[in-house]
């Protein structure tokens, strides 16, 4: 019985969990037939050992959980299958940097004659990668070092650290990831963090220092997420010219919230998909463990892609969301919803529609936005097969609306408000694919439904972003 | 905003007269606000009422991030902002109202020099005992300073703000002060008003400025704030001129126009 390597099923590039691989990106394992030993497919085989050769500092625990599935494989093409599995599971763990799987008949006292012996020859990666970048953006030089440890404890833990030293301003943050053994998409998540945003379109500057916590797991299709988080966030003006609103709002606050986010995806890639639907709904409650903020948030996003002819694929989207204040308190400026930009209805400048004081845009406790694209490939489709399969042409059409809503009056009076004033836009444009988890747009829009004080980009508007309407 | 820009803006404040709606903020009065900060925005609102100029007084937990300049106490005139008593002073001459129009060069140094003692010596004072001396700053300051904030965010910002003082106290020098010593510098401070003052009613003979609301803004606050300890008032009190200079202006500028 000669050795059969495993690794000629297609080799899977390795990935962490934060790039979020979907089940479907995994293609199907394709067994590939040995022709010259067929005699063996039928066969009655028994696995008799497993070996795991090349770990430092994994845990063995751990890799029970991930290798177990082989023990039970009756047949050759099962252990092949089987093994194939248990080398993407291990793989997806993120702690590994090569795993190779030899099968090879049993050898030694007590060899059954029809017993196999299953290696797997892993390379564990380093106990600390470092990383070191420098940004230039926003009239602002920052200098990134990155830290990270794969594998702390032995049982796929994950230790993040980033550090940004700006001419301006400085942030951090320090993650730690530990899954349950056996059930990679059960999971936890301890964050701490100092963050600084600087939103022009509101002149204000936030800095959050925050510690969270989360834990996720799978329920029937979906994935669902607990969260807490505190944050003590600073909020101030970022010019001398800033309206009064804003500086009205400027100072200190706490917030402590306890959220719950259901994610149900079905699309075969969350950037310019061809088929499947995406259901987000996301909720926070602010107020009941601490803290000076205490408000009720719901928010959800919608999409459905559809393949027409021609490789075209219409894709609708619809977005929605509502802050409710808890309490006499006013809610505040950093927790309302923003509309507008090259990411949600285009045609608008970036978060430039809806309340605004003086120029400087205050959010909204009410809004929803819908799109509705047709995307199709380029136009006499050149660079097919290859660099041209990462751009799309399409025709887009966005309506939404932002407002704040007077809690006194009743879900109707709510409604009629959203549907009052609606801005919508239209236009075309290209879309470039940036790997899997961004995009790039450039389009011309014509804007619609402006109401005064609304800042609009009439024409060509570039964007880029991770989520899009 | 550029030097050239602010001075744009200042002569297209001179244009516009001064509105009903000039609004002046401050910590909330009963819970929040502090000696140094309560001195500083009564010197501005008797400075104000000096000028004859209306303003109302708004009480706000965030005041002093609302301010530009992140001091107490800041006023909004029309879409203006300015915050403290200098750049005040300078705000509203640009719209024609001053006080020491009337000096000549050698009494607008020396007031400048006077302003100068008050908020190096009396100020510098009050910012001592509240966060330097640790009876006044736990039983006080701290717990005041914190009230509109919940724990344990009421800590950090009691705590920082303490930290920022103190080194700003080590910084100038008064560090290493003890609180007598603290004491004797206002003693001192004291005479040196008390003998210029003598028996003028004002500091500049009939015509109040802004050194005149600047010392009422300290003094009267010290002598009516209660603290750990009445020592400081004490020291003021041994100087009979500047009490009934206190009472003056009180009953000048904020009896009758309550009444």
């Amino acid at each position: 019985m000669g050795t059969v390597h495993a690794r000629s099923l297609d080799p899977l590039p390795m990935r962490g969990p934060e790039l979020g691989i979907h089940p479907d990106d995994i293609e199907a394992p394709e067994i590939e037939h040995e022709q010259k030993q067929e005699v063996l497919e039928n066969k009655n085989v028994v696995v008799q050992r497993v070996h795991i050769d090349g770990l430092g500092r994994t845990k063995d625990d751990l890799l029970t959980y991930e290798i177990k599935e082989v023990f039970r494989a009756k047949n050759l093409i099962d252990v092949m299958r089987k093994s194939h599995e248990a080398r993407q599971k291990l793989l997806r763990l993120g702690i590994f940097r090569k795993v190779e799987v030899v099968i090879d008949t049993s050898r030694g006292d007590g060899a059954l004659p029809n017993g196999l012996d299953v290696t797997f020859e892993v390379t564990e990666l380093r106990r600390m990668t470092g990383s070191y970048n420098t940004m230039v953006g926003n009239n602002e030089g920052s200098m990134v070092l990155g830290l990270k440890l794969p594998n702390v404890l032995g049982r796929a833990e994950k230790m993040n650290f980033q550090f940004s030293y700006g001419t301006k301003e400085t942030s951090y943050g320090l993650s730690f990831f530990k899954p349950q053994p056996g059930n990679f998409e059960r999971n936890i998540t301890l964050n701490m963090y100092k963050v600084t945003g600087q939103f022009p379109w509101s002149s204000l500057r936030e800095t959050d220092r925050g510690i969270s916590g989360e834990m996720s797991f799978p329920l029937w299709k979906t994935s669902q997420t607990l969260k807490w988080e505190g944050v003590w966030r600073e909020l101030g003006c970022l010019a001398r010219t800033a309206s009064f609103a804003v500086r009205e709002e400027s100072g200190h606050s706490l917030k402590s919230s306890l959220s719950h986010s259901m994610v149900i995806d079905t699309r075969n890639s969350s950037i310019l998909p061809r088929k499947g639907g995406l259901l987000k709904i996301h909720q926070e409650l602010a107020g009941y463990t601490g803290g000076d903020a205490s408000f009720l948030k719901e928010d959800f996003e919608i999409q459905l892609n559809k393949t027409l002819f021609w490789d075209s694929v219409l894709s609708a989207s619809m977005w929605g969301g509502l802050l409710l204040p808890i309490g006499d308190k006013p809610t505040s400026i950093a927790d309302r919803f923003y509309l507008g930009g090259p990411t949600s209805i285009r045609g608008f400048s970036m978060y430039s529609l809806g309340p605004q004081s003086e120029g400087d845009y205050l959010g909204g406790e009410g809004y929803w936005a819908g799109g509705l694209h047709l995307y199709t490939p380029l136009p006499f489709r050149p660079g097919k097969g290859g660099f041209g399969d990462l751009f799309r042409t399409h025709f887009f059409l966005n309506a939404g609306n932002l407002c704040n809503l007077n809690y006194g009056e009743g879900p109707k009076a709510h409604l009629k408000k959203l549907a009052e004033c609606i801005r919508w836009s239209y236009g075309v444009g290209v879309v470039l694919r940036l790997g899997n988890i961004a995009r790039l747009e450039l389009n011309y829009c014509i804007p619609m439904g402006v109401q005064s004080g609304d800042r609009i980009c009439d024409g060509v508007q570039f964007g880029a972003g991770i989520r899009f309407l | 905003m550029s030097l050239a820009a602010e001075a744009f803006v200042s002569q297209m404040a001179a244009a516009e007269p001064w509105p009903e709606s000039a609004t002046l903020y401050q910590p909330l009065k009963e819970d929040q606000i502090l000696l140094s900060d309560c001195a500083s925005s009564l010197a501005v609102q008797a400075y104000l009422r000096m000028c004859g100029l209306p303003v109302q007084v708004v009480c706000k937990s965030n005041a002093e991030y609302m301010s530009p300049s992140g001091k107490i106490p800041f006023i909004h005139v029309g879409n203006q902002v300015v915050s403290e008593l200098g750049p005040i002073v300078q705000f509203t001459k640009a719209k024609g109202n001053s006080l020491s129009d009337g000096l000549d060069d050698v009494q607008r140094a020396e007031m400048k020099a006077y302003m100068e003692l008050v908020n190096n010596m009396l100020l510098t004072a009050e910012l001592y005992i509240q966060w330097c001396d640790d009876a006044t700053a736990a039983e006080i300051s701290r717990p005041r300073y914190s009230s509109p904030y919940s724990w344990p965010l009421s800590n950090v910002l009691a705590y920082q703000k303490q930290w920022e003082v103190r080194r700003k106290m080590n910084a100038i020098g008064w560090g290493g002060k003890t609180l007598e010593q603290v004491y004797d510098d206002v003693t001192q401070c004291c005479q040196a008003l008390s003998q210029r003052l003598g028996t003028q009613p004002y500091f500049f003979n009939k015509q109040p400025t802004e050194l005149d609301a600047l010392v009422f803004g300290h003094l009267f606050t010290i002598l009516t704030t209660r603290l750990t300890s009445t020592e400081l008032a004490e020291r003021i009190k041994s100087c009979s001129n500047l009490l009934s200079f206190c009472r003056r202006i009180e009953q000048t500028y904020f009896e009758d126009k309550s009444s």
